[in-house]
Parts: structure tokens; sequence; C-alpha cells
């Protein structure tokens, strides 16, 4: 295969969640090289790492959300094509950290103090990294603290914070709250079950997303 | 025998169950339309090789289970209608206005607290962290719907005993549901005298383990389940109500 044919190839199997060669899904690519390998290749012939993100995973990615938006896919579709996606940037990590490839910005997302959740902001990590943003996991009961650490420590970065009990809601709104009074220039963006627009102005955030690719939308909208 | 000695009479006999009521669960006890419900699908949205994944994380979900219920039933009941309050022992608790309705004909009321215990949860983070993302968001959900339904089983055992006495139980509310705040759940611990759930609270009101359930429900002649909870609720805002659950 040549270099243009290997991103097509690559770009299907992020597309519609062939991670590997050993993975069984999806079944009408069983045995068939998948994300890992085929990047490895790519690498091999000597496709740039930059070439790989932006004509392939990311072009897969921006289809996966499109399909989703639609009602065309799902959750489990989305996932299971960000773990193809992930799978491949595996490959690139050391031409970000050498500074050769880019990615559209950092984002640092944890779980607000008080609240254990995590399932949701893993959600949100996994699609937001795979859409080609630089991911900062904090974990779940997060400080306000913990949250300016990491905004001092990343310039520029977009905070998602994101909550799932009603009590925790006031821990999100102090977070948000001393976020601003220390960084205004920083956009929050929140989400969890209890959430909605009228909190996210209530408590001053800048978005409110319902749904991981609903924060994928708005942080590329960012960056266009 | 009167009404109250009826009562009592049920309440003397559960109260021996109170500590040791542990359901038998099965793979019919995880309503399947529900994880789809989580995961935004409905059934006509699936395939195979969801079906098979849901499948075999339920039956290893049920292999670790390690369910757990306690109940305290109290007839020293005040309701406020005004302020919508229910006194239960000396307690008042801020119900609002949806569970105060539905109760406040009650004779009796059973707090309660089920818990899948915390393999499950361990389960799921464990496949959240080795990357396994879809794996470990269907065990979370499976995990829910076990909480939900050892707290059925409990729910239909402790309907079936005041049954046997011509009374009737209602539906059950949770803190965190129905306008009735979260927060309350410190209020609601206290009257499970012993907490043989072994459920601990954080200050968040926070259950750990995390796939627990708490809350009350009615005992009477006069009380009634209501098919559909969302319709007698005006919460818009509630998880329940926007997962259609």
């Amino acid at each position: 295969m040549n270099a243009e044919e290997i991103l097509l190839k690559l770009a299907e199997c992020v597309e519609f969640g062939k991670v590997n060669k050993a993975a069984p899904f999806p079944p009408a690519m069983k045995g068939m090289d998948g994300a890992d390998e085929l990047t490895k290749q790519a690498l091999e012939i000597g496709v740039k790492p930059v070439d790989i993100l932006n004509e392939a995973l990311i072009k897969a990615m921006d289809k996966v959300g499109e399909k989703f938006t639609q009602k065309k896919i799902f959750v489990p579709q989305m996932l299971i094509a960000a773990k193809a996606m992930n799978a491949s940037m595996e490959h690139l990590k050391p031409f970000f950290q050498s500074g050769e490839v880019k990615r559209k910005g950092k984002f640092i997302i944890g779980t607000v103090a008080g609240d254990l959740h995590d399932i949701g902001k893993n959600l949100v990590a996994m699609i937001v990294e795979g859409a080609g943003w630089e991911v900062i996991d904090l974990g779940v009961d997060v400080s306000a603290a913990k949250f300016l650490q990491a905004i001092k420590e990343n310039e520029g970065a977009v905070v998602g914070l994101s909550a799932l009990l009603t009590t925790t809601m006031l821990s999100m709104k102090n977070i948000v709250a001393e976020i601003k009074r220390e960084y205004p220039n920083v956009t929050c963006l929140i989400g969890g079950a209890p959430i909605n627009d009228q909190f996210m102005v209530e408590i001053g955030a800048d978005g409110y997303s319902s749904d991981p690719q609903g924060a994928v939308n708005y942080l590329n909208a960012l960056v266009a | 025998m009167d009404k109250t000695e009826n009562i009592e009479e049920v309440i003397s006999t559960l109260s021996s169950y109170s500590e040791t009521f542990i359901p038998e669960i099965g793979k019919d006890d995880v309503n399947l339309v529900n994880i789809l419900k989580g995961l935004g699908m409905t059934l006509a949205d699936t395939d195979d090789y969801l079906l098979e994944l849901i499948d075999r994380f339920t039956l290893e979900c049920i292999q670790l289970l390690q369910p757990k219920t306690c109940f305290s039933v109290y007839s020293d009941l005040h309701f406020d209608l005004k302020e919508n309050t229910i006194t239960i022992s000396n307690q008042t608790f801020e119900t609002g206005k949806t569970v105060t309705q539905l109760l406040k004909k009650s004779e009796a009321i059973v707090l309660f607290a089920c818990t899948t215990g915390s393999a499950v949860t361990k389960l799921s983070k464990t496949l959240l962290s080795e990357g396994h993302v879809l794996e470990g968001l269907l065990v979370d959900l499976i995990g829910s719907e076990l909480a939900e339904s050892i707290t059925e089983h409990l729910h239909v055992f402790i309907g079936t005993e005041f049954g046997k006495a011509g009374l009737n139980v209602s539906n059950r509310f949770s803190p965190g549901y129905c306008n009735w705040s979260v927060s309350e759940q410190q209020k609601l611990f206290p009257l499970l005298p012993g907490n043989h759930s072994g459920i601990q609270l954080t200050p968040s009101s926070l259950m750990i383990p995390i796939k627990s359930v708490s809350g009350i429900l009615g005992v009477g002649t006069s009380v009634k389940k209501v098919a559909y909870k969302c319709d007698v609720c005006n919460d818009t805002k509630c998880i329940m109500r926007s997962s259609g659950l």
C-alpha cells in the first residue's frame, strides 16, 4: 500500500472502530490490520505524523461526530472509534512531545470536589482527545486549588468541570468563581447530569454540553 | 384485629429480616432496554457485538455482586402538608411537595438502603483505566440496574409482607429525586439502626459503594403505587426523567 492508501485505510479503521488486527470488532473487518498496525506502517514508509493526524485521524473522528449528531451511530460506536483513534495516537505521542505535531489546544478536565463520579468525565476526555486536543485529566474530587494549579501550568487551556450530584453543583459554582477570579479569561465548560444552560449562566461558566460530542463542537469552535 | 395491630404485627415480623434480606439476582434482573437507554439507544439500534458484550458483562457483574440491604419501619409519623415535610421518629425530612403528597396517607414508613457492594464499580474503573471505555461504561450501567433490582426485590418483599395484613405499599422515593434534596441522606441513614448495608456517606451525600440506593416508601390501606412517577413530579431537570428510566 502507498501512503495515500494507508491513510485512507487508517481513516476507515478509526471511523468504524478497528483498533488492531486482533480486535473482533467490527466483524466485517475481522483479521485485517487495524489502526495500530496501519499507523506503524505509515510511519515506517515515511508518512509525516502531522498528515496521519490531520488526513486520517481527525477526518475520521469528524465523520464519527457528524454521524453521532445525526443519530446514525450511538455512544458505543463513538467510543469504539475513539479507542481506535487512541491506538493510533500512541504511535504519535513522541511527535507531540517533540513539538513536530501540534494539537488543537489543551483541555483540563476534572470532576469537582466532593464528587467521585468519573464515567461521564472519562468519556468526554476520551472523545476530546480523539478530536485532536491534549487532555490533562485531574481525576475526581478535584479542588479549586488543583484546577488553579493546572491552569497555571497550562497557559491557554480550556477547563472542563463535571458534577453528577445536586450537592456538588455548589462545589462547581465555587470552583468556577475561583477560576474566574484568578483567571477571568479562562474558558470554563461544564457538564453532568443535573447541569443545564440555566445553571451555566447562573454560575458564570462559558459553555455547557450534555454530551461528549457537544464538548468537542464547543472546543473546536474556539479554535476555528 | 384493628389496623394498628395489623401494622405492628407486620413490623414485628419484618424486623427479623431487616438485616438479612438478600435477594437472589439473575440475568433477568438486568433490564436490557434500560441499559440501551443509558447508551442513548433502543433495541432497534443494537448489533450482535453490543448485545454479546452486555450479556457477558451482565454475567460477570452478577458473579461479583455482594448485595446487602437494610430497612427500618416507623409508625410514629407526622405529615406537614403546608411545609411539605414528613417527621419520622422526631426527624423532619423536607421531602418536598410530590413525595409528601404521595405518602401523606401512610400509616407506616419504611426507610431502606441497598447496595451491590463495591466490586462492580471496581471492575468498571479497572476497565476504564485500561482504555476499555465502552466495557467500563457498560459495567457501570449494569451496576446501576443491579442496584435498582436489589431494591426492587426488597420493595416486593416488604409489599408482600404488608399485603398479607391487607396493607398496600407506595412507590419508593429517594433523596435526590422529585425535588427532595440528596443532602437529606444525612438524616435518613441515622434512622437505619446498625446500617447493615455497610453504605458510607460522604459529606456531599454520595453513597459509597456508589451503586447503592436509599429511600423511603409508605405503607397503609389508602396508599397506592402510581404507574408513572414522573407524571406526578414537576422536576423537569431530573436525571430519571431525562434518561427516560
